[in-house]
């Protein structure tokens, strides 16, 4: 599915909280349509990875590249940058005072400028798909963990983004509802979106990435398909980390 | 009983009908009302402006501090300056605040009324401001996040996502400093204004009978204040519709 075109590249990009040396110098190319899935310790600083490609958190150190761009730079408009990059959150994190479907238009209506009706019909198009058309009119406390996510996915998907960032999206989820949202991100993969997903699902990572991204301790320990992976661990904490999840 | 009552409308007479005293009380209500309705718009307005530079400070200080622009020392002073602001006129009566305002800053100013309405908006502006922040710091910053990661700048995710969940929240207290305000009116007596209280008093002073005009001014108080809590109530329960 994945072609050379890199979409996001970053070099040797480090991030400290005060002392704490969360990322230790990270680099790596995202192309266009993989599904990179990003494993680790809890800790071990996936999610400020993450965080850090759509500069929810400041690197400290490095560069990231979105499209050639240098999205670290301060000259960059960073809201014109983050359109094209979906977020899904661990919380979900809607809008609780906004019906489903304004949770959805509200970012195509005034950063796209797209009419509302135009936002409306894209929007029923993308709940028909993840099948919560009959609750376009709910709020967000009306719907149960998995109806939450699905809709934080569609809502990103409206943006038409190139690339979307998943934290962990089924950790705050109940068990019975882990797989209707691991489903969407899976036909989602399929479809050629491109995915960032940091998660605690090994048979997602197993079945839909077309990489797998150790990191332990700040920095890439294991970068492999998910065969390899899996099967034929390099690094000694790799293979200590698989031993303890699977 | 019979003769009760007949006091009852003697006294009643003295001090509402004759000379038309009532209205004194009206003129009065009309000024407290005036005082009290200038002054909360400018003290909503000096409120908002307030709590978005200071909860933007404390937000964003640290990482603006990485880049030191411009914006970093802007915000550094002007947050400066509203917490000395804050300090002050929460520290201090607001009975003196009104006379050093009636008295010193603006006392070339004959328009009493004028004047009361600065010293209490000014007043109230602090109060308010602190609800307000209170309300933006409680909104989940997952919210900010979420409105971040779609694109949306600062000022627009604070419009379209912070505000109106902060306004849900903040209400309640919003509508008590409203209460505190109306009532921390009737000190205006005290730079010669005659708002309801004061009007009260000069009845006193002129018919020599205390229990009537006073209570009647009491009355006055608490019929606005319980009007105004039960629209506020009705709005509250709109509000919390649209949540389900």
């Amino acid at each position: 599915m994945s072609t050379n075109e890199v979409i996001i590249h970053t070099e040797n990009l480090e991030k400290n909280f005060g002392e704490n040396h969360v990322l230790r110098g990270i680099t790596t190319d995202i192309k266009k349509g993989e599904v990179v899935v990003i494993i680790g310790p809890s800790g071990c600083g996936k999610s400020t990875f993450l965080r850090c490609l759509n500069l929810l958190e400041l690197p400290s150190n490095g560069k990231i590249l979105f499209k050639d761009w240098d999205i670290t730079s301060s000259s960059t408009n960073i809201n014109f940058h983050r359109q094209k990059m979906g977020m899904v959150f661990q919380q979900f994190n809607l809008f609780p005072h906004m019906t489903v479907l304004k949770n959805m238009t509200l970012g195509p209506v005034k950063l796209l400028k797209m009419s509302k009706a135009e936002a409306e019909a894209k929007a029923m198009e993308l709940l028909e798909v993840v099948g919560l058309a009959d609750r376009a009119n709910s709020y967000p406390s009306q719907l149960s963990g998995g109806q939450k996510q699905r809709v934080a996915i569609v809502r990103a998907l409206a943006m038409n983004p190139e690339v979307m960032l998943f934290d962990e999206p089924t950790s705050a989820l109940d068990p019975e509802m882990v797989g209707e949202v691991l489903e969407v991100m899976k036909n989602l993969a399929k479809s050629g979106m491109t995915m960032v997903v940091v998660t605690h699902e090994m048979g997602f990572a197993r079945e839909v990435a077309s990489r797998v991204v150790f990191i332990d301790e700040g920095v890439i320990a294991e970068d492999a398909s998910p065969e390899e992976f899996f099967s034929n661990p390099k690094s000694p904490r790799l293979k200590e980390f698989l031993s303890k999840v699977i | 009983m019979g003769a009760w009552f007949k006091d009852f409308a003697a006294e009643f007479t003295l001090n509402f009908i004759n000379d038309d005293r009532w209205q004194w009380l009206l003129e009065g209500l009309i000024t407290t009302i005036i005082i009290t309705f200038f002054a909360t718009i400018i003290g909503a307005f000096i409120g908002i402006v307030v709590a978005i530079i200071r909860s933007t400070h404390d937000k964003n200080i640290d990482t603006m501090k990485k880049r030191k622009g411009i914006g970093y020392y802007f915000l550094k002073i002007v947050n400066f300056i509203c917490t000395v602001y804050l300090t002050v006129v929460r520290g201090t009566p607001v009975v003196v605040q009104l006379l050093i305002m009636y008295f010193v800053i603006m006392a070339s100013s004959t328009n009493g009324t004028l004047v009361a309405i600065i010293a209490f908006g000014i007043n109230s502006g602090a109060y308010v401001a602190e609800i307000f922040r209170g309300g933006i710091m409680a909104v989940d910053n997952g919210q900010f996040e979420a409105g971040r990661s779609l694109g949306f700048n600062y000022i627009q995710t604070m419009i379209y996502i912070v505000s109106p969940q902060m306004f849900k929240t903040v209400l309640p207290t919003l509508c008590n400093e409203f209460i505190v305000l109306l009532k921390e009116t009737s000190i205006a007596g005290y730079v010669g204004i005659q708002d309801l209280t004061k009007a009260g008093d000069l009845i006193r002073g002129r018919t020599f009978s205390a229990f009537m005009p006073l209570i009647a001014v009491a009355l006055v108080y608490l019929i606005i204040v319980m009007v105004f809590t039960y629209l506020v109530r009705l709005l509250e329960r709109r509000l919390r519709k649209s949540e389900h």
